[in-house]
Protein backbone atom coordinates (compact mmCIF):
# COMPACT_ATOMS: atom_id res chain seq x y z
CA UNK A 1 0.00 0.00 0.00
CA UNK A 2 1.56 3.50 -1.23
CA UNK A 3 1.18 5.94 1.96
CA UNK A 4 1.99 9.84 1.62
CA UNK A 5 1.47 11.81 5.17
CA UNK A 6 1.73 15.17 5.34
CA UNK A 7 1.69 17.60 8.81
CA UNK A 8 0.52 21.18 8.54
CA UNK A 9 2.43 22.93 11.45
CA UNK A 10 3.01 26.48 12.93
CA UNK A 11 6.90 27.22 14.10
CA UNK A 12 5.68 28.67 17.20
CA UNK A 13 3.10 26.22 18.43
CA UNK A 14 3.95 23.53 20.68
CA UNK A 15 1.47 20.97 20.46
CA UNK A 16 2.88 21.00 16.66
CA UNK A 17 6.14 20.22 18.18
CA UNK A 18 4.71 17.32 20.15
CA UNK A 19 3.11 15.82 16.63
CA UNK A 20 6.77 16.33 14.65
CA UNK A 21 8.18 14.83 18.00
CA UNK A 22 5.72 11.50 17.58
CA UNK A 23 6.55 11.24 13.95
CA UNK A 24 10.20 11.09 14.50
CA UNK A 25 10.27 8.96 16.93
CA UNK A 26 7.74 6.67 15.44
CA UNK A 27 10.15 6.93 12.45
CA UNK A 28 7.46 8.29 9.88
CA UNK A 29 8.49 9.74 6.57
CA UNK A 30 6.36 12.89 6.00
CA UNK A 31 6.03 16.00 4.64
CA UNK A 32 6.08 19.03 6.81
CA UNK A 33 4.27 22.23 5.93
CA UNK A 34 5.40 24.57 8.31
CA UNK A 35 2.35 27.19 7.44
CA UNK A 36 3.60 30.37 9.15
CA UNK A 37 6.86 30.11 7.50
CA UNK A 38 5.78 30.26 4.34
CA UNK A 39 4.92 32.72 1.32
CA UNK A 40 2.08 34.74 0.78
CA UNK A 41 1.46 32.81 -2.41
CA UNK A 42 2.25 29.54 -0.99
CA UNK A 43 1.11 29.94 2.13
CA UNK A 44 -2.93 30.61 0.14
CA UNK A 45 -2.09 27.48 -1.52
CA UNK A 46 -1.26 25.31 1.84
CA UNK A 47 -4.18 26.32 3.52
CA UNK A 48 -6.35 25.72 0.51
CA UNK A 49 -5.33 22.51 0.65
CA UNK A 50 -5.62 22.09 4.62
CA UNK A 51 -9.30 23.56 4.38
CA UNK A 52 -10.06 20.73 1.89
CA UNK A 53 -9.84 17.84 4.73
CA UNK A 54 -10.09 20.39 8.13
CA UNK A 55 -12.88 22.96 7.42
CA UNK A 56 -11.84 24.83 10.60
CA UNK A 57 -8.05 25.43 9.44
CA UNK A 58 -6.27 24.16 12.64
CA UNK A 59 -2.67 23.26 13.67
CA UNK A 60 -1.46 20.80 13.84
CA UNK A 61 -3.38 18.53 11.25
CA UNK A 62 -1.86 15.36 10.08
CA UNK A 63 -3.01 14.07 6.52
CA UNK A 64 -2.61 10.29 6.07
CA UNK A 65 -3.21 9.65 2.11
CA UNK A 66 -2.79 6.06 0.64
CA UNK A 67 -3.16 4.33 -2.20
CA UNK A 68 -4.71 0.78 -3.68
CA UNK A 69 -2.95 0.27 -6.70
CA UNK A 70 -4.72 -2.28 -8.67
CA UNK A 71 -7.32 -4.54 -7.99
CA UNK A 72 -6.33 -5.27 -4.05
CA UNK A 73 -9.63 -6.38 -2.37
CA UNK A 74 -7.62 -7.33 1.05
CA UNK A 75 -6.34 -3.74 0.62
CA UNK A 76 -9.10 -2.49 -0.54
CA UNK A 77 -11.70 -3.63 2.86
CA UNK A 78 -8.81 -2.43 5.07
CA UNK A 79 -8.77 1.03 3.43
CA UNK A 80 -12.41 1.84 3.63
CA UNK A 81 -12.52 -0.34 6.71
CA UNK A 82 -14.83 -2.80 5.08
CA UNK A 83 -15.72 -5.88 7.27
CA UNK A 84 -16.07 -9.45 6.69
CA UNK B 1 11.13 41.50 26.42
CA UNK B 2 12.61 38.35 27.86
CA UNK B 3 10.68 34.65 28.56
CA UNK B 4 11.27 34.79 32.42
CA UNK B 5 10.13 38.45 32.78
CA UNK B 6 6.89 37.56 30.14
CA UNK B 7 6.42 34.46 32.66
CA UNK B 8 6.03 36.71 35.85
CA UNK B 9 3.74 39.25 34.08
CA UNK B 10 1.19 36.59 32.60
CA UNK B 11 1.81 34.85 35.80
CA UNK B 12 0.46 38.15 37.61
CA UNK B 13 -2.31 38.31 35.03
CA UNK B 14 -3.58 34.80 35.47
CA UNK B 15 -3.52 35.41 39.30
CA UNK B 16 -5.79 38.81 39.20
CA UNK B 17 -8.24 36.79 36.76
CA UNK B 18 -8.74 34.02 39.10
CA UNK B 19 -7.06 31.19 36.72
CA UNK B 20 -3.24 29.84 36.55
CA UNK B 21 -0.53 29.65 33.91
CA UNK B 22 -0.74 25.63 32.75
CA UNK B 23 1.45 23.88 35.05
CA UNK B 24 4.06 22.39 32.51
CA UNK B 25 6.38 24.94 32.70
CA UNK B 26 8.24 23.45 29.46
CA UNK B 27 4.92 24.12 27.70
CA UNK B 28 4.69 27.69 28.53
CA UNK B 29 7.98 28.55 27.76
CA UNK B 30 7.30 26.81 24.44
CA UNK B 31 4.35 28.81 24.16
CA UNK B 32 6.10 32.55 25.11
CA UNK B 33 8.92 32.07 22.99
CA UNK B 34 6.10 31.24 20.02
CA UNK B 35 4.30 35.17 21.34
CA UNK B 36 7.61 36.55 21.30
CA UNK B 37 7.78 35.19 17.47
CA UNK B 38 5.10 36.22 16.62
CA UNK B 39 5.98 39.86 17.90
CA UNK B 40 8.96 40.19 15.64
CA UNK B 41 7.32 39.11 12.76
CA UNK B 42 3.59 40.65 13.26
CA UNK B 43 3.89 43.27 15.94
CA UNK B 44 1.58 41.83 18.04
CA UNK B 45 1.92 38.74 20.06
CA UNK B 46 -0.89 36.58 18.03
CA UNK B 47 -2.23 33.00 19.87
CA UNK B 48 1.07 30.75 18.50
CA UNK B 49 -1.20 28.28 17.73
CA UNK B 50 -3.41 30.09 15.45
CA UNK B 51 -2.17 31.18 12.12
CA UNK B 52 -2.02 35.05 11.79
CA UNK B 53 -2.44 37.58 9.13
CA UNK B 54 0.20 40.21 9.90
CA UNK B 55 -2.94 42.55 10.56
CA UNK B 56 -3.81 43.61 14.03
CA UNK B 57 -7.13 44.89 13.27
CA UNK B 58 -8.22 41.51 11.64
CA UNK B 59 -6.20 39.56 14.45
CA UNK B 60 -7.21 41.25 17.46
CA UNK B 61 -9.49 38.75 18.53
CA UNK B 62 -6.45 36.24 18.82
CA UNK B 63 -4.00 38.45 20.52
CA UNK B 64 -3.10 36.97 23.55
CA UNK B 65 -5.25 36.68 26.08
CA UNK B 66 -7.69 35.74 23.30
CA UNK B 67 -11.10 36.54 23.37
CA UNK B 68 -12.45 33.34 23.11
CA UNK B 69 -9.90 32.17 26.25
CA UNK B 70 -12.85 32.77 28.99
CA UNK B 71 -15.49 31.21 27.33
CA UNK B 72 -12.50 27.88 26.73
CA UNK B 73 -11.31 27.85 30.55
CA UNK B 74 -15.11 27.69 31.91
CA UNK B 75 -15.77 25.03 29.54
CA UNK B 76 -12.68 22.69 28.41
CA UNK B 77 -10.44 24.34 31.62
CA UNK B 78 -7.91 25.61 29.19
CA UNK B 79 -7.23 28.25 26.71
CA UNK B 80 -7.54 26.92 23.11
CA UNK B 81 -3.16 27.00 23.89
CA UNK B 82 -3.06 25.77 26.81
CA UNK B 83 -1.41 28.79 28.21
CA UNK B 84 -3.77 29.39 30.31
CA UNK B 85 -5.87 27.17 32.80
CA UNK B 86 -8.00 26.87 35.68
CA UNK B 87 -6.87 25.84 39.19
CA UNK B 88 -9.14 22.23 38.60
CA UNK B 89 -7.01 21.76 35.41
CA UNK B 90 -4.18 22.40 36.88
CA UNK B 91 -4.74 19.87 38.92
CA UNK B 92 -6.27 17.10 37.00
CA UNK B 93 -9.26 17.27 37.70
CA UNK B 94 -10.36 17.84 33.53
CA UNK B 95 -10.13 15.48 31.36
CA UNK B 96 -7.51 16.55 28.87
CA UNK B 97 -9.85 17.36 25.94
CA UNK B 98 -8.97 19.44 21.98
CA UNK B 99 -10.20 22.56 22.45
CA UNK B 100 -12.52 23.41 19.56
CA UNK B 101 -11.68 26.44 17.30
CA UNK B 102 -14.52 28.75 18.14
CA UNK B 103 -13.00 31.61 15.86
CA UNK B 104 -15.27 32.03 13.03
CA UNK B 105 -12.97 31.88 9.32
Amino acid sequence: MLRRVRLYSLSTCPVCKKVKEFLASNLIEHELIEVDTLESGEQWLAMKELKKINPKETFPTVVVEKAIVGYDEEGLKQILEIKN
Amino acid sequence: MQEEKLYEIFQKYAQSKGIELNKDKEFVFELIKGLLRNEERYGYRSCPCRLASGNKEKDKDIICPCIYSAEDIKEYGRCYCGLYVSTQYNQGKIKETIVPERRKK
